[in-house]
């Protein structure tokens, strides 16, 4: 597909704010579980491993959004 | 999304502590296992730490007393040093009780000239009075020294004006903690702290209510020794319950929802421990289960910190019930599970 300069442009954009909306949201979603995972870690070590689980789990929200901008910018 | 944060790491602390509890199936063993066998199992729990520590300076079940009192002092401390903001403030607010606690306990020492190590012993410091300055408060010799060595404190205005009646100013202090931690809670605009609290001040109020009654107590002796600002229990319903007999006052708590927790046991209401015990364990219930319809809120936190409290007295109560060899059922009587 052929894109115009302007057009290149708008596109960027949008693959940024895909990316960035997607970033706050995940950021917004794991400070939360972060603080919990954290809270639960100090009493017991043994949480460890399922308190980094849940926290990443909202990363993938930013995986979206990072799949999102990529195919902005690479398919058109 | 504010509140949400701001519980989540105090809550999921609390969860941990609260899951290293001893499970209620615990509980009947103690019951077969002899003094040392119940001390050796707390001293590998929880309580290790506090065992050690004062296995020096005691033995027994004196050590085993102190070890219960310290551990209770250190958790509640802990609850307050790692909260933050609005839970910072309720759970310390919640635990002036135990500041209340302690008053009561060296001005009852001290009325009767009990000894310092003896009032000591009663002694749990987790509210804002800390270990030292409770030692320095029982070093005063006299009721009124106590009172004068508290001058400044918030519960002052509860003490000053003594003129001998014990239970006139235990009841004054009861009022005060109650109606300072509403005002507290109302200008945090917490309404689930104050659910909880109302609801405390119910079954704090039938209780009174159940003993006064079985004691032929009169209507404006009565009233004089309930506390205000109770969920279901209002004012009038209070004097109202106050001024009716033995038998009608438990056909008319029929109409409370606290009627669930001793309908079963309506037919036998001549032992108060019973009703008590009956009480504690609706207050038990109830906080555990609102702690699970608001997770990211206070409500996990006062569940924590009265089932901490449930698990001291259990042990405390098997504890003692077996070094006077109080019969099995007479000390299952009494265990709140």
């Amino acid at each position: 597909m052929v894109v115009d300069p302007s057009q290149a442009g708008m596109i960027a954009v949008g693959a940024g704010i895909a990316v960035g909306l997607a970033g706050i949201g995940a950021g917004m979603g794991e400070q939360a579980i972060g603080a919990a995972a954290v809270g639960a870690m100090a009493e017991d070590e043994k949480f460890f491993g399922k308190g980094l689980l849940m926290t990443v789990i909202p990363e993938s929200i930013a995986i979206f959004g990072l799949v999102v901008a990529l195919i902005l910018l690479f398919v058109f | 999304m504010g509140n949400t944060v701001k519980y989540a790491y105090i809550v999921a602390r609390v969860r941990a502590m609260k899951s290293k509890l001893i499970p209620k199936e615990m509980y009947p063993k103690f019951l077969n296992m002899e003094i040392p066998e119940i001390t050796r199992f707390i001293g590998e729990s929880e309580y290790k730490n506090d065992v050690e520590e004062l296995g020096k300076k005691y033995s027994g079940t004196d050590l085993f007393e102190h070890a219960l009192n310290q551990n209770l002092a250190l958790t509640y401390r802990k609850l307050i040093e790692v909260s933050q903001n609005e839970a910072n403030l309720l759970i310390t607010e919640y635990l002036r009780s135990w500041d209340i606690w302690n008053i009561k306990t060296i001005i009852r020492g001290k009325f009767s000239g009990a000894k310092e190590e003896e009032i000591l012993e009663d002694l749990v410091s987790a509210g804002q009075l800390g270990y030292r300055d409770l030692l320095e408060i029982i070093k005063v010799g006299t009721v009124e020294g106590v009172i004068a060595a508290l001058e400044g404190t918030p519960y002052y205005p509860a003490l000053e004006g003594f003129k001998g009646n014990l239970a006139e100013i235990e009841n004054n202090l009861d009022r005060t903690y109650y109606s300072n931690i509403i005002k507290a809670a109302e200008d945090t605009g917490n309404k689930l702290f104050l659910k909880f609290l109302r609801t405390e001040i119910d079954l704090k109020n039938l209780k009174m209510l159940f003993r006064m009654k079985r004691a032929g107590m009169e209507r404006d002796e009565i009233t004089k020794l309930l506390i205000p600002g109770g969920m279901e229990l209002k004012a009038n319903d209070l004097a109202r319950l106050s001024s009716l007999t033995f038998p009608e006052f438990v056909r008319a708590l029929e109409e409370y929802s606290y009627w669930e927790a001793i309908a079963d046991i309506s037919n036998e209401f001549t032992s108060l421990i019973n009703i008590e015990t009956r009480l504690d364990k609706y207050g038990l219930v109830y906080a555990s289960r609102i702690s699970y319809y608001y997770p990211l809120s206070v409500l996990p936190i006062l569940d924590y910190i009265l089932s901490k409290k449930i698990e001291v007295d259990n042990l405390r109560m098997i504890v003692r019930g077996k070094e006077t060899t109080l019969p099995e059922e007479i000390i299952k009587a009494h265990l709140v599970m």
